[in-house]
């Protein structure tokens, strides 16, 4: 055994420990080896956690009926077509028209509503167009969701609850934010109210093109 | 002969005749049903289905239920309709209360009829398509899947024939050997008694002398273990691609990559606070009240929405939601141990951190693993490198203390923020 052989068997060792050691899946379905797992156990309860301490078993718990959580603020129209009339003749954005407002609610706009209503309301989102889904094992068209109306004063569509979609008041769009109408489900758990008036005035905006 | 060919001349005339302008009618009417088909998506299907209730009533029907002047009418301008006091528009009013049919005055006659002739092919098309799946449609299943039977069995058959050749081949193979060694006993030199194992034995006894090579042996044993239980150690409570069963199928790929739906649509948590927020089920709703995968499945709603359905007792075909609830138990995948302090917004609005910094190409996953190793010498060394954006109020705080100390003003604790309740009340 010389020098040579020496190193040889050397450099082979750690090639195999190298090939070893980065073999492996790249996923697992369990965590592994964990050392001292209550540490990462939460001691107090995360709000998706399981909870033995109510009788439903959620941390997540929704408020005693008739009570009102601090900060909450509380929509005195209820989901019927009269207060959706009722809302849209009293109410105003109390929002300042300002930039940086415009610009939030612009934002909050393409994250929220784009999706169906299209980045410029026109009823064109992302998810009313064709799409191919392509994935290991199939390939498949995705169904379409059904457009909804374009609220552009160039397109002159008509809301499903009368008048035109461009001349939806600022009430009347806080509502159907707040509830949903048709196939639009509420967003009031996405949107806080101070959100919700953010896309108002975005939307109003939209109503000009 | 000659007969035939005249008699069959004579007929083929007419037919073909009839045949063409069948053909001319029907294409005039594919043009109008494609037209209609247009309309319809672009319009009606917010509110209506062919099948089945959506918002407004199922279409299929329409023509028989109602007549057309007063479908013409109805579509038109259905709030006059209603308002002139038809019993008709009446009765579907009061059928459903929180909506009205939109008033469509931008359509021409031509455009309301060609929408109604699209509903009435959906209805032929799945009126041909249910007898075709009593008749032809079962036939040629039938008939694909015997052509398989038979490819199999006719492969099993050849398979279990060769089988028994080479069996009897072998055999007989043997009987000669058996037979030409009886005859040839003395011939064959007897082999020398020995055991197996002992050669072994002696060529290790053998190697173990050869001191170099045992410590070369070791050597890489060592080495080999050594690599190996490092690797083990460091990764030790690292969950660095993980990927757990998710209780629904839910694919990122499909939602935030194909979709392109924004991760804050579901994930709004991760801007306002310190968790990322597990969308609550009336989230999925918002799309899974009208998309039903039903294309994949056969027309069936799919398995995978339906356990959405069920969480949140909700029945598709009324519409409506029970007081049955119960919660989806996915499970989680990014977990800090409890003595670390992290907080999603400070990082997302704060620091403007994209979510695949972190989270990695999320929107190319069909099923979510932890991407980051989420250790501390991570956090680490991206904050080593990340610069801060010192363009907000806490930063003119600071920079004003410093201005004041350059100065030579006197800098209070007050000033630092001392005053701010959580200093001494956390």
């Amino acid at each position: 055994m010389n020098r040579k052989n020496f190193l040889g068997a050397v450099s082979a060792a750690v090639a195999i420990a190298a090939v070893v050691a980065a073999c492996g899946e790249k996923t697992t379905r369990s965590t592994r080896w964990e050392f001292s797992r209550n540490m990462y156990d939460p001691i107090g309860y995360n709000p998706d956690q399981p909870n033995n301490n109510f009788k439903d078993g959620k941390t997540a718990q929704t408020p005693p009926t008739g009570t009102t959580p601090v900060g909450f603020e509380r929509f005195a129209y209820v989901n019927t077509v009269q207060d959706y009339e009722r809302a849209g003749a009293e109410l105003t954005n109390p929002l300042e028209k300002t930039e940086k407002v415009m610009a939030e609610g612009a934002a909050l706009y393409q994250v929220y509503c784009a999706v169906c209503h299209g980045a410029e309301g026109r009823g064109d989102g992302s998810i009313t167009k064709d799409r191919e889904l392509v994935t290991k094992s199939e390939r498949r068209m995705l169904e379409n969701f059904p457009p909804p109306p374009s609220y552009a004063a160039s397109d002159s569509i008509n809301s499903s609850r009368g008048g035109a979609m461009k001349d939806l008041t600022d009430g009347k769009i806080y509502h159907t934010i707040t509830y949903g109408v048709n196939l639009m489900g509420s967003h009031a758990s996405q949107l806080s109210p101070e959100e919700r008036w953010k896309v108002v005035m975005y939307v109003r905006e939209l109503q000009k093109k | 002969m000659r007969n035939i060919s005249l008699v069959f001349e004579r007929i083929a005339r007419p037919v073909s005749l009839v045949l063409v302008l069948l053909f001319a009618v029907s294409a005039l009417q594919a043009q109008d049903v494609k037209e209609g088909a247009k309309l319809f998506k672009a319009n009606c299907s917010t509110c209506h289905k062919v099948f089945g209730k959506l918002t407004g009533p199922e279409l299929a029907g329409v023509n028989e239920r109602r007549d057309e002047a007063w479908l013409l009418k109805w579509i038109h301008n259905a709030p006059s309709v209603i308002a002139s006091g038809d019993p008709i528009a009446k009765e579907l009013d009061a059928q459903f209360p929180n909506s009205t049919m939109t008033a469509f005055p931008q359509f021409s006659e031509d455009q309301i009829k060609n929408i109604l002739a699209y509903v009435k092919s959906e209805e032929d098309k799945k009126a041909a398509a249910g007898a075709d799946g009593a008749t032809g449609g079962g036939g040629t299943a039938g008939t694909a899947s015997s052509d398989v039977n038979n490819f199999m069995i006719i492969g099993l058959i050849a398979v279990i024939v060769l089988a028994f050749v080479v069996i009897l081949v072998l055999n007989k193979v043997i009987r000669t050997l058996e037979r030409v060694i009886t005859s040839n006993k003395d011939l064959i030199p007897q082999p020398v008694a020995q055991a197996p194992g002992k050669d072994y034995v002696a060529m290790l006894k053998r190697l173990a002398k050869n001191k170099k090579l045992v410590f070369f042996a070791v050597l890489m044993l060592i080495i080999f273990l050594g690599s190996a239980g490092w690797k083990t150690l460091w990764n030790v409570g690292v969950h660095e691609g993980y990927m757990p069963v998710q209780p629904i199928k839910f694919s990122h790929q499909l939602h935030a990559g194909v979709n392109q739906i924004d991760c804050q649509y579901c994930h709004g948590g991760a801007y306002k606070s310190k968790n990322a927020s597990i969308p609550s089920a009336n989230v999925c709703m918002n799309c899974h009240t009208g998309i039903t995968a039903s294309e994949k499945y056969d027309g069936e709603l799919s398995p995978e929405i339906a356990k959405i359905y069920r969480a949140l007792d909700y029945d598709p075909e009324t519409m409506e939601y029970g007081p049955n609830t119960r919660p989806i138990e996915w499970v989680r995948i990014h977990n800090l141990p409890d003595f670390a302090y992290f907080n999603h917004s400070q990082h997302v609005v704060v620091a403007g951190v994209e979510c695949q910094t972190c989270h990695g190409p999320v929107e190319t996953m069909e099923e979510v693993y932890q991407y980051s190793q989420l250790t501390m010498k991570w956090c680490i060394d991206c904050h080593q490198n990340t610069e801060v954006n010192a363009d907000n109020a806490y930063y003119e705080q600071l920079i004003a203390a410093h201005e004041k100390l350059k100065k030579g003003e006197k800098v209070t604790a007050a000033l630092l923020g001392g005053l701010e309740c959580g200093k001494c009340h956390y």
